[in-house]
């Protein structure tokens, strides 16, 4: 009797076992982003929005930026991910390394991006941009440049930053009185990546690294680092809720995320519609009632009432500050990100 | 009927063995051979693979060959497969990468000989040397990653040569890593000692409470202790309130991101497992033998040299072997308290296996983790006295 109980149970396991990977194809549509308060307000609008529309179920998760993630999920096969939002230069290696679908423009429409947005492997989602800030509350009058960041002797206190190359290297060559228009002429020379460096020794061990988008107003917040280079949608939104952190927009560095396909997604079909759906005039306009947001879908870009309505639009202070080149970190970037963590490890 | 025994001995073992191969050797092995795995090139170039295989390695390759090469890596972009051979060669030396993209981006528009008009695009394809590199890749196994591990690469003709001192930070590393772990150890087991011997003498009641006492925080999650660490040592947390309303210090101290902190963290995650070993073997000693060492006249810090610590050291070998080889491998406490420079190796492997996507490094790095905490063992087990028997009291 023990026994034949034993045999059915571990053979309807088996088959369990069995029919899972199959099962697993029927998952809920899966979009992944950066979290924050844009993802609250997408999920709202955009991935619910999709969902209603149309009747399916879409799930959202969060991560840092870790494309390798990806790059496992596609050699093991084991997709978890459907859509991601992903920063420019890591969604053109990752569209070159075969991680993330060609999107299929049939399905998605083009003409609706502003110029750039519409990429091989990515279709524009919203600009974005990091910029130094501080709490007014405790120091009244804080770095109001790069090179002022630098100054440990008139501002003291620690300092947070991104941990990785990107826009570090950047601030550093600024810092180090390199003009704006300039920044990657010089950073493209390998004496401007030593003067990069260089100028990173000085201040390293101000430096606290931060590696998820709240973190650094969670360290200023707490007055754990005087000063730090973050999310200005999330700086901002921090200051609607009372806080004191103005926005020095000369500091700004910004680019655009895009919004793609992982590889041998097995709800392909539906994340090109999800995407084409996320990228329109519609349900962005319905966003941009309650985010800062700065889309890549030109009708809304362009529309004077979200330009007035969001004053904080990136977009609105690109002639401020840099846009972060796609091309210099496609081929730099590798290098760089290696040679910027053996420096931070030293 | 005695291999009948056996046989059901073995039996009974079967299913440890078979945990044992599932979830430790076989792992073990496939880390091992990603370590010198080279598949990139021949598998997505493998006529450039075949053709260069034949190649003398002192003039120039033929048309053939650099025709052959942008050919497939060609087709192997529009097949979204250029990424790994890229990534593969630029991992070679850093440059190989930009040279090969220009070459490709600028091929649209050759006609005629492919090797002159790469040679004119950059004179680095006139460079053997080049090709030395790209043949060096084409597996079917590698030492790159077991070198570039040590700081060290193949330069010019196979020799092999230190990194630049910009890349050269994995042995630094392994030093740092070390000396965290020994510090961690050798402080938990100053520290363990007492508590254990404390816990093995008092009455029934409080021991049971003391134990308590250190498993609670034992069965606590990493992560949560982690952090309260974090709280608690931040700037304008309570250490630091109150030391400024003592009037001990002026300014906060900086607690947080430093080795000091690192330190704390990690001694009270990994103190129980120095404890519990201890205690369970001064348990066992018994109290007759220090009677009989004073009933002979034996002093009592004689007793304790002579007598306890000998007893007792199987007890700190178990320990401190336990906290050493759980500090080596130890990565969120100091990713979460510690500076940049207060990081471990399996930060780096977790680096290289999530964020640069190179787990051929990322694999190379943990066998040699694994192979020098292996050797310190082993060097333990010869000359520190009770290692062997590992808190077992034979």
């Amino acid at each position: 009797m023990m026994k034949s109980k034993f045999l059915v149970s571990t053979v309807t396991y088996l088959i369990l076992a069995c029919a899972l990977p199959s099962l697993a194809s029927a998952r809920d549509l899966m979009v992944v982003g950066f979290g924050g308060g844009f993802q609250d307000n997408a999920r709202k609008h955009l991935f619910q929005g999709y969902a209603t529309e149309k009747g399916v179920k879409v799930t959202d998760d969060v991560y840092n930026g870790e494309i390798a993630k990806l790059y496992s999920m596609v050699k093991s096969g084991d997709i978890t991910f459907d859509v991601i939002m992903v920063e420019a230069p890591e969604m053109v290696r990752a569209c070159e390394d075969g991680v993330l679908e060609k999107l299929d423009w049939s399905l998605i429409n083009k003409d609706k991006f502003i110029p750039g947005g519409a990429s091989t492997c990515g279709a524009g989602a919203v600009g974005w941009g990091v910029s130094l800030f501080y709490d007014q509350a405790r120091t009244p009058q804080g770095p109001a440049n790069y090179a002022d960041l630098w100054n440990v002797q008139k501002f003291p206190g620690k300092r947070s930053l991104r941990s990785g190359a990107k826009m570090t290297m950047e601030i550093a060559l600024m810092a180090d009185g390199v003009p704006m228009a300039d920044v990657y002429k010089v950073l493209a020379t390998p004496d401007g990546q030593k003067r990069a460096f260089a100028k990173l020794d000085e201040l390293k061990p101000h430096i606290v690294w931060w590696k998820s988008g709240a973190q650094p107003l969670q360290l200023v917040g707490s007055g754990e680092v005087a000063y730090a280079v973050g999310y200005v949608g999330r700086t901002i939104k921090a200051t609607e809720g009372g806080a004191k952190y103005p926005i020095q927009w000369n500091t700004l560095l910004f680019s655009f995320d895009y919004w793609s396909v992982v590889r041998n997604s097995p709800n392909k079909a539906e994340a090109m519609k999800l995407v084409n759906y996320m990228t329109d005039e519609k349900p962005l306009m319905n966003l941009a009632q309650d985010w800062a947001v700065s889309p890549a879908t030109a009708s809304v870009a362009n529309n004077p009432e979200v330009i007035k309505k969001n004053p904080g639009m990136v977009a609105s202070h690109s002639k401020e500050g840099l846009f972060i080149s796609t091309d210099f970190w496609v081929e730099n970037g590798a290098d760089l990100e290696a040679k910027f963590n053996a420096w931070v490890a030293k | 009927m005695m291999t009948r025994r056996n046989l059901l001995a073995a039996a009974l073992i079967a299913p440890l063995l078979l945990l044992v191969l599932v979830s430790f050797i076989v792992p073990l092995g496939a880390t091992l051979y990603r370590a010198v795995e080279d598949a990139e090139v021949p598998s997505i170039l493998p006529q450039t693979t075949a053709l260069l295989k034949q190649w003398d390695g002192k003039d120039l390759p033929s048309e053939q060959v650099y025709h052959t090469l942008i050919h497939e890596l060609r087709e192997a972009q529009e097949q979204q497969k250029a990424g790994p051979v890229l990534n593969r060669l630029n991992f070679e030396e850093t440059g190989l990468r930009s040279l090969l993209l220009q070459g490709l981006r600028a091929s649209q528009q050759f006609n005629g000989s492919t090797k002159q008009h790469l040679i004119a695009l950059n004179p680095r394809w006139a460079d053997p040397h080049v090709w030395d590199l790209i043949k060096r890749s084409t597996g079917p196994w590698t030492p790159l990653y077991f070198l570039r591990s040590v700081d060290l690469k193949l330069g010019p003709g196979g020799v092999v040569v230190p990194t630049a001192d910009e890349e050269a930070v994995f042995i630094k590393l392994f030093i740092r890593t070390f000396e965290i772990s020994v510090v961690v150890t050798l402080i938990c087991a100053v520290l363990a000692y007492p508590i254990a011997y404390t816990l093995s003498i008092l009455p029934q009641v409080w021991t049971n409470i003391g134990i308590m006492l250190v498993l609670i925080p034992f069965w606590t999650s990493i992560l949560v202790r982690t952090t309260a660490w974090f709280i608690i040592l931040q700037r304008e947390g309570p250490i630091n309130a109150l030391l400024v309303s003592l009037k001990l210090v002026d300014q906060p101290v900086t607690m947080i991101f430093t080795r000091f902190a690192v330190y704390l963290a990690m001694v009270h995650v990994l103190l129980p497992f120095a404890i519990l070993p201890l205690y369970s073997v001064m348990r066992g000693i018994k109290p007759d033998y220090m009677r009989a060492a004073a009933s002979l006249g034996a002093p009592g810090w004689r007793r304790f040299l002579r007598i306890y610590l000998p007893l007792s050291m199987p007890g700190v070998a178990a320990g401190a072997l336990m906290v050493f080889m759980l500090s080596v491998g130890f990565y969120i406490t100091p990713a979460l308290v510690g500076g940049s420079g207060d990081q471990m190796i399996s930060y780096f492997i977790a680096f290289f296996t999530n964020t640069s996507v190179n787990w051929g490094i990322a694999a190379a790095l943990a066998a040699l983790l694994m192979g020098m905490t292996g050797i310190l063992v082993a060097i333990a087990w010869l000359l520190v006295p009770g290692f062997r028997s590992g808190g077992v009291r034979v």
